[in-house]
């Protein structure tokens, strides 16, 4: 598949080529991998059946298989679109001086752009455990550094922290690899899901690798690492982190559950998840709300709105409870809803993390309390906050509020209204921390703010262009998306004994 | 989609449009003198439109719009106040450099409140509702003070309060219709038979209840208006406020009886209507007491409502509607009055102001063949003439009472120099709102109302609307007297209260939940954190099923 293979040839022509040429050749893999993202989702739009690809002509379980539906489709356009906006970005912050031949920071970001793309492409395109976990790692070993870029001692500090989490849940992951294979032999995800018994050998190991995973996804309360890495690394990093690679471990946890074992899916883990999800929207959202600085206030929000994702799990596994059979449509929502919630997330919030580095570049510091008067001499990335912002919140229209209306709907349709609580007071927190950036920044000062660097209109301009992108997401019906029922496990099998 | 259909889109697209202008700075600055223009094809619309649809099908999200004669009517008038107070707000900003900030939010508020009184599903409606509610907080906090920006913070948070109610409220409306229409009509439609009715009443009525401000959600009310500049507080109070007022009249099934609710409802609006009245009279700022005015006339509105729906009579819609748009003529009007009275010498402040003033404010409690004495005779059929129609004419004497401490207050803001005199821009819209009062209640009650010159001057109407007031002009001889020795109760009277239990609390929590975030980033802690997510996954796997 093109998808993976344009960012890791980047990645080699890159440290070949070095330099100057990193940069372009970058961007042009940014704009190849739009297009074939784009390509590959209109394909399953038109034929409504997964792309399915045999490497080297092998069919599993000989061969490494990979496939693409409709979740890897939407998410690898989300995947392409953020990245190019980041590395439009990140062209002025990455550049190489002029006069040099090549510099560390630039040559390692371009770099660990594309191997971050790379192996989030082979996370959504992956079909078997041990692919996706080798795509795991490949995201590892791009995020971590890319946390400490700047060098400094506590970003080091963060980034190491982060990386032995990382590994701990990788070695998690790993565990319950090996115990799949030792029981059925096979890792391929179709083959397995035909496999699967109820029996502890599976819980075992899936509730090892959830585990593992969401350590990786910094869902509450194993958040330890997130703050001080996505604060600390530059912004078009944190962005890149932030947006994009916590959701990869996530997309993980959902292909092991609707897709390894979509017969065995059980509510009372289920609803675990859940009851953590809730925790974080309420813990990230007032830890969110004491922040001094903005960085560290939007890292805390990412930790609120993983929680969010997390509804996914009882939602749209829903046994038939309901007597008239329309549990299958609510399910749906709910996914769609729970997806929809993965991408509006993702723009909106590498939107936000880019906006806030935009001003702590421009302000020399990122502390709330001296944020006065920004918009005035920063109007177009204020009001790109306030977009993204408006989507965290759940404000129509935006993805967010079709999002959160969306696992609302499914919440109540499937007698878990409990969730629906969450969810409202999520939206409600929310407002209060977009707001206590908003209000400082939109005040009136009397003395003009003086700028210690110079913010151009075309990396502002890319900002905006992305939390566009958010609003316009709040265009998506309020039903189950066609694209994403492509190659969905409809778990109707599954009914309360 | 038909010629009136085309007029509704109009209506919205033109604020839009404007709103879309003002990306180019060039034309911002141009945008404030044109104001007055962006409600006019709303106020056609109101005229002519009554009955188009519009839906827009080439968006992926389906929108509708419709326009009913409830609708249609508050429509209208707040389009007719939109343009007076667009003429003021362009004279007002004349001489502002920033005046761009100002117009964004004032087409954003504009838009939404146009667009609340003609969408006909839940989404479209829930978009409107939150423009017009967010957006004024802009024009709320818009001179920038500390005062300005915490009485802002406590709208707005008031407001998304009630947001998240309604959204849970159309969230369980939505699960009753069958198949996949999202309008209003048929979500109400189920209402009545609907699992989650309770609920779902609930919800509405104090989503609803927090935008027109049923206490105790009105704390937001005299802190909004009294920090809003003039212009700014005419509008909100006169028309962004009847977004509540159209929620209520569109989603309550006002068909089907409905009592217990009923009751309730009529029992929080005739509270709101004294303590209305109660505090109002204790306040100095006349645009507190304006304010305090509105939280009783919100409270007359949802008595009225209740009765409707008590016993189910579908017609109490179109009588709130007429009510509430003479209210919002009124109360408009008086706004801009305060800010003509702020800059008119006192020797001129007799025919400019106070003696138009008297007469819309008579108007508000009901003086014989004012337009307000119209409302009160329509709102008269759902009212009915027991316990609760005395508890009415009661309130109107409450009103007389405010309303003239009102005009006192008014009486002694002039400008300082007695000879001032106000430039006409400003003080023509006030005029002709105040003329409006008189005029349009009438037009509308001899032709959409279908009412008679003779029900209006029968000796047993023109009595019951007269002793109210006879009785509350006493009562204000009376206030005059101890006037001194009144509490002196703060602007937003439980909101300081409330706001420092509410601070206190957060920040309990937080350093709370602060502690617990300190605790869970160490190492041995989240260790044991994540072997325990993985022991209890597997333990809840291996017993569940």
């Amino acid at each position: 598949m093109l998808a993976i293979a344009v960012p890791a040839a980047g990645v080699v022509l890159a440290m070949a080529l070095g330099g100057r040429q990193a940069e372009r050749i970058a961007l042009a893999a940014a704009s190849a991998g739009l297009c074939i993202a784009l390509a590959i989702a209109a394909n399953i739009w038109q034929s409504r059946t997964p792309i399915a690809y045999h490497l080297g002509g092998w069919a599993p379980p000989l061969g490494i298989a990979l496939r693409a539906d409709g979740l890897s489709a939407i998410m690898a356009v989300t995947t392409a679109v953020v990245i190019c906006a980041i590395g439009l970005f990140a062209r002025q912050g990455f550049s190489v001086p002029e006069g040099a031949q090549e510099a560390r920071a630039p040559m390692v970001f371009w770099t660990l752009l594309m191997g971050v793309w790379a192996g989030l492409n082979a996370v959504w395109f992956g079909a078997d455990l041990f692919t996706l976990y080798v795509a795991l790692e490949l995201l590892t070993f791009g995020a971590v550094p890319l946390v400490s870029l700047d060098g400094r001692a506590e970003t080091l500090a963060a980034a190491l922290r982060y990386l032995l989490f990382a590994l701990l849940g990788s070695a998690m992951y790993l565990l319950g690899v090996a115990l799949f294979y030792g029981a059925y032999g096979t890792l391929d995800i179709a083959l397995l899901s035909g496999l699967v018994r109820a029996e502890p050998v599976v819980w075992v190991a899936v509730a090892l690798m959830t585990a593992g995973l969401i350590a990786k996804t910094a869902l509450f309360p194993l958040h330890l690492w997130l703050p001080p890495a996505h604060a600390g690394a530059p912004a078009a990093a944190s962005a890149l982190l932030s947006a994009l690679v916590v959701k990869g471990s996530f997309v993980l946890i959902v292909r092991i559950w609707f897709d390894t074992i979509p017969s065995l899916l059980n509510q009372a883990a289920a609803q675990m998840l859940a009851a953590l999800g809730a925790a974080a929207i309420v813990f990230g959202s007032v830890l969110a709300l004491r922040q001094e600085r903005l960085k560290l206030l939007i890292a805390y929000s990412t930790i609120a709105q993983i929680g969010y994702l997390f509804f996914l799990f009882p939602l749209a596994s829903a046994p038939l409870r309901v007597a008239s059979g329309t549990t299958e449509l609510w399910t749906g929502v709910a996914w769609t809803g729970g997806v929809l919630q993965l991408v509006s997330h993702a723009v909106a919030k590498a939107a936000m993390f880019m906006a806030a580095g935009l001003i702590a570049e421009a302000l020399g510091h990122d502390r709330i309390a001296g944020l006065g008067g920004i918009a005035r001499v920063l109007p177009m990335t204020v009001f790109a906050f306030g977009l993204g912002g408006m989507s965290l919140m759940g404000l129509p229209p935006s993805g967010g509020f079709v999002a959160k209306a969306m696992l609302l709907m499914a919440a109540v349709a499937e007698g878990q209204w409990w969730w629906s609580v969450v969810i409202l007071a999520g939206g409600l927190l929310a407002a209060g921390y977009v707001f206590r950036v908003l209000t400082p920044a939109l005040a009136a000062t009397d003395a003009p703010l003086t700028l210690r660097t110079p913010v151009s209109s075309g990396r502002q301009g890319v900002v905006l262009a992305l939390a566009i992108c958010a609003l316009l997401l709040g265009l998506v019906p309020l039903r189950p998306s066609l694209l994403l029922e492509v190659g969905r496990h409809i778990p109707t099998t599954v009914i309360a004994r | 989609m038909n010629a009136a259909g085309t007029l509704l889109g109009a209506a919205l697209a033109l604020p839009l449009a404007m709103l879309l202008a003002c990306l180019s700075s060039r034309l911002r600055t141009k945008m404030p003198a044109l104001l007055a223009i962006a409600p006019v094809p709303a106020l056609a619309a109101a005229l002519l439109g009554s009955g188009g649809t519009l839906a827009l099908p080439q968006m992926l999200l389906l929108l509708r719009f419709t326009l009913d004669v409830p609708g249609a009517l508050l429509l209208g008038v707040a389009a007719l106040l939109w343009i007076a107070a667009g003429i003021y707000a362009s004279a007002w900003l004349q001489d502002r450099p920033d005046g761009g900030r100002f117009v964004v939010w004032w087409l954003l508020t504009l838009s939404g409140s146009i667009g609340v009184f003609i969408a006909a599903d839940l989404v479209s409606f829930y978009l409107v509702f939150s423009m017009v509610s967010l957006a004024a907080y802009g024009l709320i906090v818009d001179d920038g003070t500390p005062r300005a920006r915490r009485n802002g913070l406590i709208y707005v948070a008031l407001a998304l309060l009630g947001e998240a109610f309604l959204l849970m409220a159309f969230v369980l409306l939505a699960q009753g219709i069958a198949g996949d229409s999202l309008l209003i009509r048929d979500a109400v439609a189920t209402l009545p038979t609907s699992p989650w009715r309770a609920s779902i009443l609930i919800l509405l009525i104090l989503g609803f209840g927090a935008k027109i401000g049923l206490v105790p959600f009105h704390v937001w009310m005299p802190l909004a208006y009294r920090a809003a500049p003039i212009p700014a507080a005419a509008v909100l109070s006169g028309a962004a406020v009847k977004a509540g007022v159209i929620g209520l009249i569109r989603f309550l099934p006002l068909n089907v009886a409905t009592p217990g609710w009923g009751e309730a409802l009529v029992v929080a609006g005739l509270f709101s209507a004294f303590y209305g009245v109660a505090i109002g009279i204790t306040q100095r700022n006349p645009k507190t007491v304006l304010a305090y005015s509105s939280v009783s006339q919100m409270g007359v509105i949802g008595t009225v409502l209740g009765m409707g729906l008590a016993v189910g009579d579908g017609d109490a819609a179109l009588s709130v509607g007429f009510y509430a748009a003479h209210h919002t003529l009124a109360k408009g009007a008086l706004f801009l009055a305060v800010g003509v009275a702020q800059i008119t010498g006192a020797r001129r402040l007799w025919p400019v102001v106070l003696l138009p003033a008297t007469i819309v404010s008579l108007g508000l409690a009901g003086f014989p063949l004012t337009g307000g004495a119209l409302a009160k005779l329509v709102v008269k059929v759902p009212v009915g003439d027991g316990i609760v129609g005395t508890f009415m004419s009661l309130s109107s004497a409450g009103t007389t009472l405010l309303m003239l401490h009102f005009l006192c207050r008014l009486a002694v803001s002039s400008a300082a120099s007695a000879t001032s005199t106000v430039p006409a821009r400003l003080a023509l819209p006030w005029l002709a709102m105040a003329l409006a009062c008189v005029v349009v209640p009438w037009a509308i009650y001899l032709t959409v109302m279908d009412g008679s010159i003779a029900d209006v001057v029968a000796r047993a109407t023109l009595w019951g609307a007269f002793w109210p007031c006879l009785l509350g002009g006493a009562l204000a001889i009376g206030l005059r007297r101890v006037g001194g020795r009144l509490p002196r109760v703060p602007d937003g009277d439980i909101a300081g209260v409330v706001v420092a239990g509410a601070t206190r609390f957060a920040r309990a929590m937080g350093v709370l939940l602060e502690r617990l975030d300190e605790v869970l980033r160490q190492w041995p802690v989240a260790g044991v954190a994540l072997v325990g997510v993985a022991v209890v996954l597997t333990a809840l796997m291996l017993t569940g099923r």
